[in-house]
């Protein structure tokens, strides 16, 4: 029974190995891809179902008991985050062969991508820090073999200062482990959990709390540690943009949402109040970004931050209502990340340019694209009935309950100005007047926005359908907020 | 009721179908008959024994959101008007819009626009209201930019866009407060909880939440800009959306919320206020246009603020005249909107500088205008509906007593001059319109098209509008009992009986309408002599210069503060991330007082150890100094291989072997690579830069001692590792508790630290393939 | 001795920052090497030093060292060293691509 919570980890790794016999074989690569991909959401669908149903799954790594070994622990969630990530995984694994040339795709595209998500996976499973540290190295790894996939020149370049600033992350990773060991002399995060309670003391386990935090929000890409984002993700191609932009910034911020209501919760008044802070920054200048630039993937990408800063916002809050919406809207934004992100790549090839100042009335031969695009940006912008607007609604009702005016008119204003720097590639790029020549890749085009579509009907689905969606997240923020039986089924108590 | 909602919405959704076959028939032909039975529907609730309806269907209710329509009188009234207009306008575009347009865009937004602006004026849900309110946004948004090819289009309807939706979150925020509140998300239930909401502390910022939703919405000062910029869109859309309905949804939202903070004299204040100064300020600035339809625009942005100030009086005068020139105001306008598109379509412009005379050419849309015009300017004639409006809101200015405080007493004294003045002007335009436009020299040679009147069905539907005024001015007592009252009852929150009247005696509102007309009338006529004022004030200074200012400054500023630190400099990014990372955390220190020196069970201090500690420290010092690649790895390779030692000395054997081979190999790898790589130079930067890393790196480097030290001397608690010492054999099955640890007790951390290993050496493979393949191409 | 160990780490982590500041690229990746080499040392003396024999059981012996952190450190060894082979060749080939190994004059321009 409990080996189930180890299979969506295994999945993608024994994928990625497999795959990685067979580079050149593209039509068998693309197959087994799919395949996988699919046997992988499928199995992800069922464990959630499994999980909310019959509660927390803890797998003891060889039956070792917590905290001696390893535990993972697959708790709503974290099936939940699992669940998106196979559904992102499967459309980016549909739209890949349309977007790569075959040169990049015969070069371990597959194995990298599963090898990545098998991180992915177990970043958002395990339930032990170190192990944390692994899965990160693991999916960075994985995502480094992406990054530099095509190698260009520009490539490279911004691919050494991603990689750079991941290693420096990954060892003030370790160090804060070892801090952390040093006092509370575990490394199980539910042990943590319960001894730092025991503990009754805040002092240096503040202080390694916030080293964590800004381990994370590297990773996260939160105010004011960013700045390794913007160009690196827009240099590989849109489909490993996608990826990145899905995942690899929300598993900073899962581990933040997870540390920091499971673990650091002594002393919110400070660890929490400086994340409000900083949401605020990070949203602001995010959008200041998105609103900077022309060039329309630096402008999706630039939208990653303010996401992120709404998604701490709830956790600053740290109010059921909060985390509610936390939750909420990092699901909603790993969904709609990913779609503009394929709907980029596929404006991109459609004007042949990434320029908008020499884009313009696209909408008379693509008006799929066109009005996908525009959905697309009132999903992100929070626009009713779309997801987007759910994640903000919760969070408004908790800053404004908690009285913090600013936070909320930072986040009413970051809204705004996200909308603005989203509806300017729709004005700009697909109306006006025609644009005369276009590069002939109808076709093309037209594969790369199915996998989007797909994307963009779940968001509009997780907002119009809140009602299936939102009791789930109300379950999930609950056990968020009242971490015993996280700890209860990790320690078996 | 529902169906009555969402008839449109469905409608829109089929409309990109049914204009397949529009080369046969008009696509408004197939879809006219929608709004036309909904207004059947709803007029069917007219009548003096209309109740209040009901209709709810759940959307989410474990947040208490659901779509629950409340009919009572406010939103009857609304609800005839947009379907009513609505199939006037469908009629009107019929002949307005040839086929070759692209019809189904255009209906398909109207359609969603419909039923969005149903949705607002019935919803009882806040949060369903909400939904609706953006709708109408974005539907006018779409609407705006129908001919996306003109960079006007695009311009209006970005900046409608902005503004409108900056006050629909706006608006959230206050619903939201207001629901944190009462405790509930229906509107009815807010009003009966009225007091709670008076006396919460959050008054302030509900109010002025709201107030910045409705006033970007109902185009008040100073947030009026985007109106005559809307009118880039099609004529039936200005006549529908831009002054019927939508731009009354502020109106609406304020009417909504009356039984709530009426009598709150900063409520009565913030709307009288406002909406007096866009009274004037809308019809000063429409005397000076030149373009019909922004003449018209002014006008309705100074209509506008005439029905929010009567709103902000408060009185029940106020509030019936307030419903009644809702009603008003949409016939002689959208009548009015409707003959300006006639005037265009026929004769090419709407340049009222270039037209002139039309009267001989076009007397039926003239005779229209005539009834449009007066009505508007409040001329005292039985037969016109404008002028009994406006005659309550001179009656109603007066009476404004009951309210206290030195500010709210000299803005009541005020508001009655203002209010003539604002008439004056609003005079003036009707005038201007009217007589510029149909009278005077007819200019042939300025006109692109040869004038002559429109086919009769384009004329119908501004023909029944203007029937409308005429039988409002002539039996009001037919909308009253079965509409007006309980419309403003339902704003009132009590009953509120009123007769309508034309002659009320000598008493001071006909003395200021005399006012009006007799100074209107001079004004009108020495025009030429004074229009120079318009230089003077505004002159160059307009809140269009400062959203053309703001908007540009969004890019310009962005812009400039996102370069001035995304350089793409690797070294600014690390120190800036440092900076940060150092500062937060010592001040998280500071806060809990993390500090802890005492220094408590340590292991004793030997020499070798410390010889080697200062060996490392200095080699680890001297990679920044040295100048050649050798002797740089020669030094990293003394720290590495002084770990090994001292993992050696420190009881870890399996450490140190691990140590010394990856230690060797990287060295080899360092080596090889190094070999390609060029020497080292002599470092360049500045001193200033210099200064900058080695305080950062310094400061860094403290952060991590203080924490360490405080770290270890705070061991809260024994290590979890006696477990393993004990268990490694006896469960493990191995004497080596490292190993043991390693591929059993942790084995899931070694079989992905290979999936690491994995993954480097693929992506080494195929960075060094790639090129291969690259060459040979 | 722990204190002692405490410093070294810290100036280690120190020279490493200093050393990823710099432009070229040698020195940067000497930086992350020495930036692994701290973080190992942080661990193992976080863990306490020489509080009895290594970790393999020898009869009669109940007192031993530590051995989690040694696990950790191993594991994260192996990992770091996999990332700098990685860089290594990154590094490598960004500089024959690039024609530069000053990471300044690799910032890149506004419009590409």
């Amino acid at each position: 029974m409990s080996n189930l919570a180890v299979l969506p980890i295994v999945i993608p790794l024994l994928a990625s190995v497999i795959l990685a016999f067979i580079p050149k074989k593209t039509k068998a690569s693309r197959f087994l891809a799919k395949l996988f991909a699919v046997v992988y959401l499928g199995y992800s669908a069922f464990l959630s179902w499994v999980v909310f149903s019959d509660g927390i799954i803890v797998m003891q790594a060889s039956g070792w008991i917590a905290p001696f070994g390893i535990s993972i622990v697959a708790d709503y969630l974290s099936v939940v985050l699992v669940l998106i990530t196979s559904i992102i995984t499967t459309a980016a694994v549909f739209y890949a062969p349309n977007s790569l040339e075959k040169l990049q795709e015969n070069h371990y595209f597959y194995t990298f991508v599963f090898l990545m998500i098998a991180g992915v996976t177990g970043a958002f499973l395990t339930g032990d820090l170190f192990n944390l540290f692994v899965f990160f190295e693991v999916l960075l790894m994985a995502s480094y073999g992406l990054i530099v996939l095509g190698g260009g020149k520009v490539q490279l370049r911004e691919s050494m200062k991603y990689v750079l600033f991941n290693v420096f992350s990954s060892m003030l990773f370790v160090t804060t482990i070892a801090f952390i060991y040093a006092s509370v002399g575990t490394v199980n995060m539910a042990h943590l959990a319960e001894r730092i309670q025991e503990a009754e003391q805040s002092g240096i386990l503040t202080g390694a709390a916030i080293l964590l935090f800004f381990v994370f929000a590297i990773k996260a890409a939160i105010f004011p540690l960013y700045y390794w984002l913007p160009n690196s993700y827009i240099v590989p191609n849109p489909v490993v943009s996608a990826l990145f932009g899905a995942l690899l910034t929300k598993v900073g911020i899962y581990a933040i949402l997870r540390t920091f209501t499971l673990i650091f919760v002594h002393e919110p008044g400070i660890t929490h109040e400086i994340f409000i802070w900083l949401a605020i920054f990070t949203m602001l200048f995010g959008v200041i970004g998105a609103l900077s630039t022309h060039n329309v993937k630096l402008i999706v990408t630039y939208n990653i931050i303010p996401a992120i800063g709404f998604i701490l916002m709830g956790i600053g809050l740290f109010s059921t209502t909060g985390i509610e919406g936390s939750v909420y809207y990092l699901i909603h934004d790993m969904i709609i990340k990913a779609a503009l992100f394929f709907l980029v790549g596929a404006l991109v090839v459609a004007a042949g340019t990434s320029d908008l100042r020499k884009m313009g009335g696209l909408i008379k031969q693509y008006p799929v694209l066109g009005w996908l695009f525009f959905i697309g940006s009132l999903v992100l912008a929070g626009v009713p009935p779309f997801s987007g607007f759910i994640g903000k609604l919760l969070l408004l009702q908790g800053s404004l309950s908690q009285e913090e005016w600013i936070l909320t008119i930072a986040a009413l204003v970051t809204s705004l100005l996200i909308l603005y720097s989203m509806i300017r590639i729709f004005v700009r790029g697909f109306w006006g007047e025609d644009p005369g020549e276009l590069p002939k890749q109808k076709k093309k085009v037209h594969r790369l926005t199915i996998p989007a579509a797909v994307l963009l009907v779940i968001n509009i689905f997780l907002g119009v359908g809140a009602e299936l969606v939102y009791p789930h997240i109300e379950t999930i923020a609950n056990l968020l907020m009242d971490r015993t039986e996280y700890i209860n089924a990790v320690l078996g108590e | 009721m529902i169906y009555a909602v969402f008839a449109p919405l469905v409608f829109a959704i089929l409309i990109p179908f049914l204009s397949r076959i529009k080369h046969k028939i008009h696509t408004g032909w197939l879809i006219l008959p929608v709004p036309i039975l909904v207004f059947a529907y709803f007029a069917s609730f007219l009548g003096s024994n209309f109740e209040n309806q009901v209709r709810s269907i759940d959307w989410i209710p474990s947040l208490d959101i659901s779509l629950t329509f409340h009919l009572d009188g406010l939103s009857l009234l609304f609800a005839l008007l947009i379907t009513g207009i609505g199939s006037l306008v469908v009629l009107y575009s019929i002949f307005y819009l040839d086929k070759t347009e692209r019809l189904g865009h255009f209906y398909t937004y109207l359609y969603i626009f419909m039923a969005a602006m149903l949705g607002v004026v019935l919803s009882d849900n806040v949060f369903g209201l909400y939904v609706f309110w953006e709708f109408t946004s974005l539907s006018s948004f779409l609407l705006i930019g129908y001919w996306h090819f003109k960079e006007r289009s695009r311009y209006g309807a970005v900046k409608s866009l902005l503004i409108t939706v900056m006050g629909g979150f706006s608006l959230l925020a206050g619903l939201i407060l207001l629901t944190i509140v009462t405790g509930t998300t229906s509107i009815r239930g807010m009003v009966d909880q009225a007091d709670v909401i008076l006396a919460s502390p959050f008054l302030p910022f509900i109010m002025a939440f709201l107030l910045l939703g409705a006033f970007t919405k109902s185009a008040q000062f100073p947030f009026h800009i985007w109106l005559p910029d809307a009118m880039e869109a099609p004529t039936p859309v200005s006549a529908y959306l831009h002054s019927a309905t939508m731009v009354k949804a502020g109106i609406y939202l304020m009417a909504r919320f009356s039984p709530i903070f009426g009598g709150e004299p900063s409520f009565f204040m913030l709307l009288s206020l406002f909406g007096i100064i866009t009274l004037v300020c809308g019809s000063y600035m429409a005397v000076r246009q030149t373009d019909l339809k922004a003449i018209l625009a002014y006008s309705t942005i100074s209509q506008l603020g005439m029905i929010m100030a009567m709103l902000g009086f408060g009185t029940d005068v106020a509030i019936f005249a307030a419903v009644f020139h809702i009603l008003n105001h949409a016939t002689f306008k959208g009548s009015l909107f409707m003959v300006a598109g006639i005037v265009d379509h026929e004769t090419g412009t709407r340049d009222i500088r270039r037209l002139g005379g039309l009267m001989t050419f076009m007397p039926i849309s003239a005779t229209l205008a005539l009834f449009g015009t007066f009505s508007m300017a409040g001329v005292p004639l039985p037969f016109l509906n404008g002028f009994y409006s406006k005659e309550m809101f001179f009656d109603a200015s007066l009476q404004l007593s009951g309210y206290t405080g030195t500010f709210v007493e000299i803005l009541a004294t005020a508001l009655p001059y203002l209010a003539v003045l604002g008439s004056i002007f609003t005079f003036v335009y009707s005038m201007y319109l009217f007589f510029g436009t149909f009278r005077g020299t007819y200019k042939e040679e300025q006109l692109p098209v040869k004038p002559h009147e429109a086919p009769f069905m384009m004329l119908v539907s501004p023909m029944i509008l203007v029937l409308g005024v005429i039988i409002i001015g002539l039996v009001p007592s037919i909308f009253n009992d079965g509409l007006l009252t309980h419309a403003a009852s339902a704003v009132f929150g009590s009953e509120v009986t009123k007769e309508i009247s034309f002659w009320h005696g000598f008493i001071p509102p006909l003395y200021m309408s005399l006012a009006v007309v007799a100074i209107g009338t001079l004004l009108y006529v020495f025009k030429s002599k004074w229009e120079r004022i318009y230089s003077v004030m505004p002159g160059k200074f307009s809140f269009n210069r400062i959203y053309d200012w703001a908007v540009n400054q969004l890019e310009s500023a962005s812009s400039r503060i996102t370069s001035s630190y995304m350089n793409g400099s690797m070294r600014l990014y690390m120190v800036l991330l440092l900076v940060a990372v150092t500062g937060i955390t010592f001040f998280g220190l500071w806060m809990t007082n993390g500090f802890n020196f005492e220094v408590t069970d340590v292991a004793p201090v030997t020499i070798h150890e410390v010889l080697i500690a200062i060996v490392m420290a200095a080699a680890a010092i001297a990679t920044i100094f040295v100048r050649n690649r050798l002797a740089i790895i020669i030094v990293v390779g003394v720290v590495g291989y002084g770990l090994a030692i001292l993992f050696v000395l420190y009881r870890a054997p399996d450490l140190a072997l691990t140590q010394l081979i990856v230690e060797t190999v990287t060295v080899a790898l360092f080596l090889l690579c190094f070999y390609h790589l060029p020497n080292l130079k002599k470092r360049t930067e500045s001193l200033a830069h210099r200064g900058v890393n080695l305080f950062v790196s310094l400061g860094f480097g403290a952060l991590l001692l203080v924490i360490s030290l405080s770290a270890y001397n705070s061991r809260f608690f024994d290590t979890i590792s006696g477990y393993f010492t004990e268990n490694s054999y006896k469960l493990g099955g191995g004497d080596n508790i490292v190993n043991v640890i390693l591929v059993d007790f942790r084995g899931l951390d070694t079989l992905f630290e290979v999936a690491v290993l994995f993954g480097a050496g693929l992506g080494i493979y195929s960075l060094i393939r790639l090129r291969k393949n690259k060459g040979a191409k | 001795m722990e204190i002692v160990m405490i410093i070294l780490a810290s100036i280690l982590f120190a020279t490493a920052i200093y050393n990823m500041l710099q432009k070229q690229f040698l020195r940067i990746i000497i930086g992350t090497v020495l930036l692994s080499h701290a973080a190992h040392l942080f661990l193992l003396t976080m863990g306490q030093l020489k509080r009895g024999n290594p970790p393999v059981l020898v009869d009669g012996v109940t007192n031993y060292t530590d051995p989690l952190p040694q696990a950790l450190i191993l594991t994260s060894i192996v990992i770091s060293f996999g990332v700098t082979s990685f860089l290594l060749v990154l590094a490598y080939r960004t500089y024959t691509l690039n024609k530069t190994d000053n990471m300044d004059e690799l910032r890149g321009s506004k419009d590409e």
